[in-house]
């Protein structure tokens, strides 16, 4: 990585979602080797790279699934892995994240939606959203306001499993807007998708960074990440090969092989 | 009962008679038994399987969803259990609750309670290696969903339950079969006391002994009626996918 992109990724550290000189594997296998990246809120970082590069690795790091072997992961500038259990669950609960496979569970869609409000209530507050028509206002509120931004909105009291792919996924990104978070992470969430489902994600995406959302999306189609995302990152072999404005990494890349990949050349 | 089947039999036909007939029965024994057996064991058979369900389903959440050292040995202990011989468990509960027995102070010998502890141990295997598969084939994106929308583990493992929920229930069930059917260790810890311990198993087996055949099949009547009844309103509440 360059001296002026690293610069500017230390820059991003003290305000944003970032992962600083992370190294990561599983079996003995480094997947990730010392990557530096942070996202602020407003804007969408593209993560993109040949299948099987890490990117997957490097998103559930900053969804603070897994622990780093090395390096630090970072809210706000706070190292979460220094803070306690407690806290780290309310750092969780600022991130939300979508997967390739929409894994939803096997009840309404409305239950789905209002999974994650339903979670952060108090016990107490729970009990009291089962019965019929008490304190459920607000879930109610924001699970159709979810699925609006996903054009799902008379899809509530449809069966998960009666949807499409494209819808499942759709629900699965409206379940994570629901909640409100700060970032949202995306893990090649159109690519199994049609054009039209994949519009519609675009879409909904762009409409949440402009609502001051910081999002990251991995995604290994380059026209996509050239649609949605104001910086690129180029991963290749676990590290970050490129990192910059979406129109320099895509017309004027440092990298040789980041060059190669853009143009289809780099063949895995 | 023998004028009463030949009565419906001239009512309504030959076929319809052998169906509904035994609904007309003129039971030849005291109604209050019947009840009393049939309490015992419900009362006997539901609490082993809730206390079984309440110590199965913590286990195989811990074991589906760890690794440790031992832990395929621990399954297969699970799954033998399944199979374990009723009587053996009926005379390892008589030791612990006899006199010289570690529970001998409690004095639980020939007891609803003593019959309760060997279904316990006779369901738990049932109940736990059935709700490990369950919860074991959830996927894990869904538990990964849970955690990524912010569930801490309590939520997440509630609802991994909630998918597995069919597998669970038909776990239950099956301990459930496991506990109500069972003859030798409730006879071995119960004493087949009538009014007290006497089950519908073991009082079918006496009625055999003794050759009252007729009673015998009734109360196997009642048996298989209860326990489909069980499973009929388990199912319903299952929305029938179970």
């Amino acid at each position: 990585m360059s001296k002026q992109l690293r610069k500017q990724t230390d820059r991003l550290l003290t305000d944003g979602l970032a992962v600083s000189a992370v190294s990561h594997g599983f079996d003995g296998t480094d997947v990730l080797e010392e990557i530096s990246l942070a996202v602020r809120q407003g804007e969408t970082l593209a993560v993109i790279g040949p299948s099987g590069t890490g990117k997957t690795t490097l998103l559930r790091l900053l969804a603070i699934f897994d622990r780093p072997d090395a390096g630090t992961v970072q809210l706000q500038g706070e190292d979460l892995w220094t803070l306690s259990e407690r806290e780290r669950l309310h750092a969780r609960r600022q991130i939300g994240m979508v997967f390739q496979e929409a894994n939803l569970f096997g009840t309404t869609v409305r239950q789905n939606v209002s999974y994650g409000l339903r979670v952060r209530r108090r016990w107490r507050d729970r009990f009291r959203g089962w019965l019929p028509g008490i304190g459920s206002g607000n879930t109610s509120r924001a699970v159709r306001d979810a699925l609006s931004v996903v054009g799902l909105a008379d899809a509530a009291d449809q069966q998960a499993s009666s949807l499409s792919g494209g819808e499942a996924q759709r629900v699965a990104l409206a379940r994570t807007l629901a909640y409100d978070p700060d970032y949202l992470l995306l893990d090649e969430p159109t690519s199994d998708l049609d054009p039209r489902n994949t519009a519609v994600i675009e879409e909904a995406v762009d409409t949440t960074r402009a609502q001051g959302l910081g999002v990251v999306i991995a995604t290994h189609d380059m026209h996509q990440a050239e649609r949605v995302a104001d910086r690129v990152a180029v991963m290749v072999d676990g590290k970050i090969i490129e990192l910059g404005p979406a129109e320099h990494v895509f017309e004027r890349p440092d990298d040789p092989r980041a060059r190669q990949f853009i143009d289809g050349e780099l063949v895995y | 009962m023998i004028g009463t089947v030949p009565a419906i039999e001239r009512a309504s036909g030959p076929v319809i008679a052998a169906v509904i007939g035994p609904l007309f029965v003129e039971f030849p024994f005291e109604r209050a038994y019947v009840l009393d057996t049939i309490s015992v064991s419900l009362y006997v058979s539901l609490l082993a399987v809730f206390f079984s369900t309440l110590f199965s389903l913590p286990v195989a959440m811990a074991v589906g969803f760890s690794e440790f050292p031992g832990k395929q040995f621990l399954v297969a202990v699970i799954n033998t259990g399944m199979g374990f011989p009723s009587v053996v468990v009926g005379l390892l509960v008589l030791f612990a609750v006899s006199n010289q027995g570690p529970l001998g102070g409690l004095d639980l010998v020939f007891t609803k309670e003593a019959m309760v502890m060997s279904q316990f141990v006779l369901a738990t295997p049932v109940i736990t290696g059935v709700s490990i598969a369950a919860v074991t084939s959830v996927e894990e994106g869904v538990r990964d969903a849970a955690y990524a929308m912010g569930g801490t583990r309590l939520d997440i493992a509630l609802a991994t339950i909630k998918e597995a929920r069919y597998g669970i229930v038909t776990g239950v069930l099956a301990g459930l079969g496991r506990a109500i059917s069972e003859v030798g260790s409730v006879l071995i810890v119960g004493g087949n006391i009538e009014g007290s311990t006497r089950t519908l198993t073991t009082a079918i087996q006496l009625e055999t002994r003794q050759g009252r055949f007729e009673l015998a099949l009734v109360l196997g009547a009642i048996l298989v009626a209860l326990v489909l009844l069980i499973n009929g309103v388990v199912l319903r509440l299952g929305g029938g996918r179970i």
